[in-house]
């Protein structure tokens, strides 16, 4: 009975491992798609509040234009661009989720450009920043419109930071500044062709 | 019954996981930087202590020895997994905020500290009652100081979106409350009035 340790010790490791996976597997089924749900959710409002007028979105799925956006973001990260289109389906923006660096973790936020490639609008889709301090970015409610207008990366460097939220107002500009350069690399039509 | 009270009684004053057996204590400092954020993450603690207690302490028979560590750790992350699940599906705006700190309750010394100490050599009733007591005594700690350091810190204390006090404006709180040296000060007073309490009850019992 050389085994015999292998099973004593084993067995009841293997059943709560059995349980516990299946457990794991029941709940997922169950918030999985309230989860998918949420993030939908909290992208569409976001994008919304920054969509150029009378425009609507449409995200772009083509792997070539995400990669020319994420390769002109440089190391912030780009979770998604969207092509605005007008009402006579005439590219009249782009928008674009990025995800960049705060001081308490990733900023994602939505940036808005119209056709000329100015922003509209920019709002934050989930931050874990201090509150009081680096939430400044949001409670401040000066600081995110101070991006509006803007249309090159160099504008958006100068914009002030917060006093006590420099790093998160830093990690905002550069969210900024990643988008800018998305929508220089790709052009209005949002990259390719304007259907 | 008036044994379940006793050991239930016991988290919250004499063995306070937090002020007393000092475990825990990253979290706390950690997160009670909003009150909101602060009673999910008690709440989600009281949940993943009273199901693994639960858990440990049934199949604490069928648990050998050597293995016991690993079947612990298994039962701790399923439990914290499914709050982590449940919180990303249903209150995004906490678990935005508490984000990392959820996952981490896995690692929490007041869990796998109390599957060890106590569930793993009491029957069920009683482990049930430990992880309330447990639970409530984290609860109780981290929320008030949490709304201690957002109130007096940012001059406003809300929840679930509602204004519940607001210092208006003109209000410039110190800074340090909500930095994580303030969390140390804060918390080292916390210790020394729970402690001066402890001894108090104690010496009236002792009358």
């Amino acid at each position: 009975m050389r085994d015999s340790i292998y099973i004593r010790l084993g067995l009841p490791l293997l059943v709560v491992c059995v349980v516990a996976g299946a457990g794991l597997a029941v709940t997922w089924t169950f918030t999985a798609p309230k989860i998918e749900a949420q993030a939908r959710e909290a992208e569409r409002t976001s994008l919304a509040a920054v969509r150029p007028a009378a425009a609507t979105f449409e995200a772009v799925t083509d792997a070539g234009t995400l990669a020319k956006a994420r390769a002109a973001a440089g190391d912030i990260g780009v979770d998604g661009v969207f092509r605005a289109l007008d009402a006579a389906g005439q590219p009249a923006g782009v928008g674009v989720l990025v995800a960049s660096r705060g001081y308490g973790g990733p900023i994602r936020m939505a940036v808005g450009l119209d056709r000329n490639g100015k922003v509209v609008g920019v709002t934050i889709v989930s931050m874990a920043e201090t509150p009081g301090l680096g939430s400044k970015v949001v409670d401040d409610k000066s600081f995110l419109p101070r991006f509006n207008g803007l249309d090159s990366a160099d504008a958006a460097k100068k914009v002030d930071t917060i006093t006590g939220a420099t790093k998160s107002s830093r990690g905002v500009r550069k969210g900024v500044e990643a988008a800018l350069a998305a929508y220089a690399a790709l052009g209005v039509a949002g990259g390719g062709s304007a259907k | 019954m008036k044994e379940f009270f006793k050991v239930l009684r016991n988290g919250l004053s004499l063995e306070n996981p937090l002020t007393v057996l000092m475990i825990g204590l990253c979290s706390t400092l950690a997160v009670s930087t909003k009150f909101e954020g602060s009673l999910f993450m008690g709440i989600a603690v009281i949940f993943v202590l009273v199901m693994s207690n639960v858990l440990i302490s049934a199949i604490r028979k069928f648990t050998p020895d050597e293995v016991r560590i690993p079947i612990f750790i298994v039962v701790i992350a399923s439990f914290v997994t499914i709050v982590d699940l449940v919180l990303k599906g249903y209150f995004p705006s906490v678990y935005s905020f508490l984000g990392v700190w959820i996952p981490l309750i896995v690692v929490n010394c007041i869990v796998l500290g109390r599957a060890e100490a106590y569930a793993y050599h009491n029957g069920v009733v009683h482990s049930i009652a430990d992880g309330i007591g447990m639970g409530l005594g984290y609860t109780i700690i981290i929320a008030g100081l949490a709304a201690f350091r957002e109130l007096f810190g940012s001059g406003k204390l809300s929840f679930l979106g509602n204004t519940l006090v607001n210092f208006g404006a003109g209000y410039r709180g110190p800074n340090i409350l909500l930095l994580f040296p303030g969390a140390f000060i804060l918390f080292g007073l916390v210790i020394a009035g729970s402690h001066a309490l402890n001894r108090r009850t104690a010496r009236k019992e002792a009358v």
